[in-house]
């Protein structure tokens, strides 16, 4: 129906206007008073207002009525062709006293359809800033959940988000991630009574029950028991059980398998349906960044063991060592005793099982020096002596202290030093440590009549090459370095097990290794005393042929310019 | 003849100790813990003291600095013996002014000719 008004004192004019729309889709007016104008739009709020030029007080009566009437159209009858210019403030369009009816029909007409288009253009404008709101409170919302890993700091901005959002007039959060125990956290406007919270508990411990439906829920909850946190924007005024009549959206928050609690919301207007999406998009957007802290505390939890755990091992190592030490030390003297024969002269047999106890003896306190060697490498407690050293004096004294031994095996030591190998910053005691632990395994592992090779020489970076087993676990830094290397004809290790050499225990599993004894800590050591060196090992072999275990520490110059 | 005072929790150490000291002719005292070595110090004012670090009641470290804080006794030379091996715990010994720090587990010979340099 189209409510026109007409402004007229002409009793023709308005009989004209009454015939005219007299049909069901119109509904005319014709008023002169004043107040009955007024009391009118104010009621009915008139579409189309038609104003004769002839009525008293023309100019105060339209500006009144454009000023409260802003989108009503507004049509001036006038007589002559001539029209006033202050009229065409408040006009929409004119009307002349010969106008044939279809022109004013069709006058009519397009004013309704441009007022339509306006009104339309005006509601879409409204929703457009309307969703550019809620699109706004869900970025900020969204950039607040990736900010944080913080479980309880989540969920206080998924509420906060939701009141941006959706001006909520009540949430009923149940949140499992808050603290350790399920909280039901209620952020209202006005007060709650102490009887409308308790039907809120069980309202949502329904609520959640139902999202389960038939299986066990992850969590037992008792509406008795639930512990509520609330926070109320104006305590002054209170809510009321009638709370329950406003509208209402409700939704899990979980991930998959994880469920992290749930969330209703109430409201006292109605929700529209891009409230419904913007609710559960909210919902939804906290649950990956809360399985995210989920998984960061569970990872965070398992470092700390870890770190408890090693630093039990080193602990339980140096106790363990120290407490075999102290019998160890007994039955080395009580050996001791014997074998000076200060107790007098021992047969040839039992010289041989003596001999037998002080040769095991002196290898259990070797392997519980390597492991507190070990474990005082892994705490960071190594003490090193850092000084300009010569490699090659580090290689005649292992090579004069083993010679012995080597021969007693019928295996000839031989070096082949470069003179000019410039000085390296290292411990030379702990480099005699890493060479005398290679060449005693050259021994250990090579037969009869066969020689071991000692060789040293300064190389650049870019000639030094590693094998593919090892190249990728090593890093070796640009500039000189002397490169040591100890090469025997011994029996060679697989190839499946090369890249196990420098393993912790790895003692590659054969009879003449076991017979050959050691604690398999030796060349793990190796490798970790060369990396406080800044330098690096590794090994070629072919089995049955023989190895070749390589070393290199950076040359002192080097270290120098760096 | 030398009185050398030994004193370790470890009975059978104390007892090696002993048997070879006495081989090399010197006259051995022994303590089993912290309070009677410091007590049989101050009796017999021993030509020197092997001392363990880790024992009931006194410990090494607190005997060696209690003797060489006084006069009496601070010339009697302290072999300190221990299971520790730490850099740091020898640092503890140094300050404590033991002269001569020897790790378990020891050659018998290296101590006995140890002793014998501190008492030549």
């Amino acid at each position: 129906m189209i409510n026109i008004l007409v402004v007229s004192e002409r009793k023709d004019k308005c009989d004209y206007f009454n015939t005219l729309f007299n049909k069901n889709t119109y509904e005319l007016s014709c008023l002169s008073d004043e107040n009955l104008i007024f009391d009118l739009i104010s009621a009915d709020n008139p579409d189309i207002i038609i104003i004769d030029s002839q009525i008293n007080n023309l100019k105060n009566l339209s500006k009144k009525i454009k000023s409260i009437c802003n989108n009503t159209i507004i049509i001036f009858l006038v007589s002559s062709t001539k029209i006033e210019k202050e009229l065409l403030k408040y006009a929409n369009a004119f009307f002349t006293d010969d106008m044939s009816d279809d022109f004013v029909l069709s006058t009519i007409n397009v004013n309704l359809r441009m007022k339509n288009s306006l009104e339309m253009l005006s509601n879409s404008n409204k929703d457009l800033a309307d969703s550019l709101y809620r699109l706004n409170a869900l970025y900020s919302t969204s950039s607040q959940f990736s900010g944080t890993l913080d479980k309880a700091k989540l969920i206080q901005y998924m509420i906060e988000g939701m009141d941006r959002a959706l001006s909520f007039s009540l949430t009923c959060t149940l949140s499992f991630c808050t603290t350790n125990e399920p909280v039901l956290l209620l952020n209202s406007l006005y007060e709650l009574s102490d009887e409308l919270i308790e039907a809120l508990k069980v309202r949502t411990v329904l609520n959640y029950n139902s999202l389960f439906e038939g299986k066990k829920p992850p969590f037992e909850i008792n509406a008795d028991s639930l512990k509520v946190i609330k926070q109320i924007k104006y305590p002054a005024s209170r809510f009321t059980f009638s709370l329950f009549r406003f509208d209402n959206m409700f939704a899990p928050i979980s991930l998959g398998e994880n469920f992290f609690g749930c969330v209703e919301i109430f409201k006292e207007s109605q929700f529209s349906p891009d409230d419904a999406t913007c609710f559960q998009t909210i919902a939804q957007q906290v649950s990956l960044p809360l399985k995210s802290a989920a998984l960061y505390q569970e990872i965070i939890e398992a470092n700390s063991k870890l770190a408890k755990l090693e630093r039990l091992k080193s602990e339980f190592i140096s106790i363990v060592s120290h407490e075999l030490r102290t019998p160890l030390t007994s039955i080395k003297n009580s050996l001791d005793i014997l074998m000076s024969g200060r107790c007098g002269e021992m047969n040839e047999s039992a010289d041989k099982f003596l001999s037998m106890a002080m040769r095991n003896v002196q290898r259990l306190s070797g392997i519980i020096n390597d492991l507190l060697d070990l474990s005082k490498i892994e705490a960071g407690k190594m003490d090193f002596h850092f000084a300009p050293t010569n490699i090659n004096t580090v290689i005649d004294y292992v090579k004069s202290a083993l010679s012995e031994v080597a021969k007693s095996k019928g295996l000839t030591i031989i070096t082949e030093q470069q003179d000019c190998v410039p000085e390296i910053t290292a411990d030379a005691q702990r480099l005699e440590q890493v060479l005398t632990n290679l060449v005693s395994n050259a021994i250990k592992y090579t037969p009869e009549n066969r020689t071991i090779t000692i060789s040293s020489k300064l190389i650049n970076s870019k000639d030094i090459h590693i094998n593919e087993y090892f190249k990728d676990s090593i890093h070796i830094a640009d500039g000189d370095y002397v490169l040591v290397c100890v090469k025997d004809e011994g029996i060679g290790i697989e190839e499946k097990n090369l890249v196990h050499a420098f393993d912790k225990f790895a003692q590659i599993e054969n009879s003449l290794s076991r017979k050959a004894g050691g604690t398999g800590l030796g060349l793990p050591i190796a490798k970790q005393l060369l990396e406080a060196h800044h330098g690096a090992i590794w090994c070629d072999s072919e089995l049955n042929k023989g190895s070749e275990f390589y070393f290199v520490i950076p040359a002192a110059k080097a270290l120098q310019l760096v | 003849m030398k009185k050398i005072l030994i004193v370790d929790d470890e009975q059978d150490i104390v007892e090696s100790l002993k048997f070879v000291l006495e081989a090399s002719d010197f006259t051995c005292y022994c303590a089993y813990n912290g309070e009677d070595g410091l007590r049989l110090a101050k009796e017999i004012i021993p030509d020197l003291i092997i001392l363990d670090v880790m024992m009931p009641k006194i410990n090494g470290y607190k005997i060696s600095r209690l003797l060489k804080y006084d006069a009496k006794y601070k010339n009697i030379p302290i072999l300190m013996v221990t299971a520790r091996s730490q850099e740091e715990d020898k640092l503890i010994g140094e300050e404590t002014g033991a002269d001569e720090y020897i790790t378990k587990p020891f050659e018998l010979d290296a101590v006995v000719k140890k002793v014998e340099q501190y008492l030549k």
